[in-house]
């Protein structure tokens, strides 16, 4: 039982815990993450320790509410009470070296992963430039970064009200796609670092391809048990079949096969969906 | 009790949940003896001494068993006292009898020596094991067993590790903490019990007599530290700077993949996915467990042994049809008997001699139909006995929605990179005494073994517990 010791909403659907977790805080380096239960029916959700204190035990995570799970998180858990389970650290850290400038880049709340290894990786001596693609009301930990990296770029995407939620999307990845180009052309970077959902990865990567830059993505498909034991997060790399979360979940970009990562997350949509149905329903229903 | 005995030589049948009801949920199959069919049953065995005993030498841990068959004999007209003395006996050489009463292969091991067996039916020797156990906990007898135990424990300075809260794991710590050692056990889990909670179904092996079986262990003093990932949360090495000693009881649960194009589609599942997510986070309660899992109208379980036998059955509770395809022959299914003649009740069906060569998927990435390659077996065999197979050159396709594979495992690859841990083909190299290539580090269970059986696991456990004792007494002797 991990209890929490801080939680505040940072921005629009982001929510921040700050978490007692010894275990954790003593040996996680960035790139890795945790598996957390946070409820007694629930779920195991991969989610990245953001910032963490080894002599204090505690880390930080960041949650984006997406389904009925991080919904639950957001809701339900209040500063003092505790999460059944947080396990790791685990998947591999990200190399720690000297590449020269990079360019990091978070789509959504990918960019909360991003920030510990920019931190990272600037204080080694890299030249890290962050790029934050997302919605107006979406932009978090903006003050973080830039007192953490070289320079730190701001792409807020509005929301059109009269548009589908997939057609605001459509805007954010053209946005990001826009800005990267524009900066590969003006720019020289030995590596770009992206995390955030696998279509955005892959509309990006197609355009750092062109430029033929070294690119390293943290991938997210769907985990169970983040130990190596189910396979559920399989992906194929360099025509091999690999487990993100032991092998990853830091894969080269010219590797990954695309298609069928994006149709593997894309898998339980709608029992995800009805989760998160049945789960209104019952707030409605059971609140007052 | 000269008396000349009777022979019975059927054996006292256990009761069944009949199949139309039992398909429709996870709760258990088999009903098990009452006290009543238990002496009937116990009344049967011959008593063979115990120095001659063919089931005890059958048993990977030597229970003594027509002792216990014996204590309920003996004291027939008062059930307590008999189970709670059966249980003493039992509980010398193992403490987790509910469970291996359930899941142990009896009849290629106790069973298979039982002299009845030449004249009728042999003992019935798992579900007596298992009404003990399962008697004793329903009546508390074993609370009461274990404070008279407790007491007499005498603290010893050493402190042991252990990785893994398997059956090896537990029966490890179980032993140390009798001995007197400070045991934790480390687990990546967010539950203790490997396969026993994460594998094994709840219609073959209820998840609450796990639990009440791990408890006996926290009362013992055995500390469980779960989410604890060895390899990643802490290293061996670190482990060995804070204990005396190490237990590697980390099984073997790296699932493997059939090596075909398409492996990666939607639909698709290993056991080990499919298994954790019905047992453990007991996805066939969504939404009222939050994990999801699928299964399609039509789902191919691609193995034929104990755990392909597990997951047809949990797939066909889904009111689903499930075909068992298998690369070899009936007479080579791996899984127990029990196991397999349950599956055919409840309707699994039956595929051999196809072996998979490729997975076709639609245009979403999802799952479609298995082509198959037809297989003919040689009259030669390998090295484990059974026949070789070729392939025909013959294809057939099914289609199928969703897959499971249950093709094998592999021990667990963050344990298995531990520098200075010798490792052949996956599996943790180990002495007689169970000793690694790393002093003070000992290995049992599917680790060392691939995959086994739990009486195995539990016996190296405790046999390992042995070794690390005289290992500690030697050292603290030389010190
Ligand atoms: C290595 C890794 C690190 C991550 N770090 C963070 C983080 O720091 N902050 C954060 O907000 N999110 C993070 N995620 C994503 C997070 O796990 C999902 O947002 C979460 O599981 C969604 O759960 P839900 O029930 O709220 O939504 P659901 O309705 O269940 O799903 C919404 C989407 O989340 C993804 N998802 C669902 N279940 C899982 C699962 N078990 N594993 C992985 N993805 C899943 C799917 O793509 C799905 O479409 C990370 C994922 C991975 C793999
Ligand atoms: C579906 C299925 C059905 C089976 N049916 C039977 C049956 O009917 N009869 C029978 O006798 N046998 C059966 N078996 C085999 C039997 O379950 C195993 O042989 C036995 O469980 C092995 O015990 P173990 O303690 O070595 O490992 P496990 O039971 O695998 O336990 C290992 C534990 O270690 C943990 N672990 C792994 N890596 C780490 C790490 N790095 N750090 C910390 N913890 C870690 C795991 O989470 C797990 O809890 C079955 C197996 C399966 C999969
Ligand atoms: S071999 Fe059979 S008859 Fe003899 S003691 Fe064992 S169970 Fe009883
Ligand atoms: S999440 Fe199970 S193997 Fe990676």
């Amino acid at each position: 039982m991990y209890r929490i010791l801080e939680k505040k909403e940072i921005g629009m659907r982001h929510v921040r815990f700050k978490v007692h977790a010894p275990h954790v805080a003593r040996k996680v380096q960035p790139g890795q993450f945790v598996i957390v239960r946070a409820f007694k029916n629930g779920e195991r959700i991969p989610l990245t320790p953001v910032a963490w204190d080894r002599e204090e035990g505690w880390i930080t995570l960041t949650v984006f509410v997406r389904g009925k799970t991080t919904m639950r998180m957001a809701t339900e858990l209040k500063e003092g009470d505790e999460i059944l389970n947080v396990a790791g650290p685990l998947g591999n850290p990200v190399e720690m070296k000297r590449f020269g400038r990079v360019l990091a880049i978070g789509a959504y709340a990918g960019i909360v992963e991003v920030y510990p290894i920019a931190r990272a990786w600037q204080e080694l001596g890299n030249d890290v430039t962050t790029l934050h693609a997302t919605f107006e009301p979406m932009v978090v930990m903006k003050e973080e970064f830039e007192r953490a990296v070289g320079r730190h770029i701001l792409e807020p995407v509005p929301i059109d009200m009269n548009k589908s939620f997939p057609e605001n999307m459509k805007d954010v990845t053209r946005k990001l796609t826009e800005k990267v180009r524009e900066l590969l052309e003006k720019e020289h970077f030995d590596l770009v670092l992206m995390v955030g959902p696998a279509g955005d990865q892959k509309a990006v990567f197609e355009v750092v391809r062109e430029f033929g830059i070294p690119m390293h993505v943290d991938l997210h498909p769907i985990m169970v048990d983040g130990t190596g034991m189910c396979g559920s997060c399989r992906v194929t790399v360099g025509g091999e079949v690999k487990f993100a979360c032991i092998d990853g979940p830091g894969f080269d970009a010219y590797k990954v096969a695309w298609d069928e990562l994006i149709a593997r997350v894309g898998y339980y949509t709608d029992m995800e969906r009805r989760a998160m149905e049945e789960y209104m329903k019952a707030l409605q229903g059971g609140g007052e | 009790m000269a008396t000349k005995r009777k022979l019975i030589k059927v054996r006292v049948p256990t009761r069944e949940r009949p199949v139309e009801e039992r398909i429709h949920d996870f709760k258990e199959v088999n009903l098990g003896y009452d006290f009543v069919t238990a002496l009937q049953e116990a009344e049967r065995c011959l008593q063979c001494p115990p120095d001659y005993a063919p089931c005890i030498k059958g048993c990977p841990v030597h229970i003594n068993i027509p002792g216990f068959i014996g204590k309920l004999l003996q004291h027939r007209d008062d059930p307590d006292r008999a189970v709670k003395e059966a249980l003493n006996v039992i509980w010398a050489c193992n403490t987790l009898p509910a469970t291996t009463g359930r899941v142990c292969p009896q009849e290629d091991q106790c069973e298979k020596n039982c002299v009845m067996g030449k004249v009728g039916d042999k003992i019935n020797i798992g579900k007596l094991e298992r009404f003990v156990a399962d008697y004793a906990r329903e009546k508390n007898i074993d609370e009461e067993l274990l404070l008279e135990i407790v007491p007499k424990i005498e603290k010893k300075p050493q402190k042991v590790a252990i990785v893994g809260a398997g059956p090896a794991g537990l029966t490890a710590a179980g032993e140390l903490a009798k001995m007197g050692y400070g045991v934790t056990i480390y687990e990546a889990l967010h539950e203790p019990g490997g396969v026993l909670i994460y594998g094994i179904p709840e219609f073959r092996l209820p998840k609450d007599i796990v639990e009440k079986e791990l408890d006996k262990l926290k009362k013992l003093g055995v500390k469980i530290l779960t989410d604890h990932v060895v390899g990643s949360t802490v290293t061996i090495e670190e482990l060995l700077r804070e204990y005396d000693a190490v237990f590697i009881a980390s099984g073997a649960g790296t699932p493997r993949l059939v090596n075909a194009p398409g492996v990666n589609l939607n639909g698709i599942y290993t056991a080990n996915e499919f298994l954790t997510r019905v047992n453990l986070m007991k996805a066939y309660r969504f939404p009222e467990y939050d994990t999801p899992v699928k299964v399609g109208k039509r789902v191919i379980v691609i193995g034929a042994g104990n755990t392909a036998m597990d997951a047809a059955r949990s797939a066909r509770r889904f009111g689903v049809e499930v075909i068992v395809a298998y690369r070899r022959g009936e007479e080579d299914v791996s899984a127990r008997v029990e196991e397999f003649e349950h599956a055919k009740e409840e309707g699994v069906k039956f595929e051999f001699f196809l072996n998979p060569v490729e997975f076709l998927g639609d245009e979403k990435g999802n799952l479609r139909a298995v082509k198959f390659e037809r297989m003919r077996p040689l009259e030669e065999r390998d090295a484990r006995g059974k026949r070789k197979i070729v392939g025909t050159g013959e294809y057939v396709t099914i289609e199928a929605e969703t897959v499971i594979i249950a093709i094998g495992k592999h021990p667990n690859r963050l344990i298995v990179n531990t520098p200075g841990l010798k490792v052949e083909r996956g599996r943790i190299v180990v002495d007689e005494n169970l000793m690694t290539s790393i002093p003070g580090v000992f290995a049992g269970g599917d680790a060392i073994r691939g995959e086994a059986t739990v009486i195995l696991a539990m016996g190296d456990g405790r046999r390992a517990a042995k070794a690390i004792h005289e290992y500690l007494t030697n050292r603290a002797k030389n010190n």
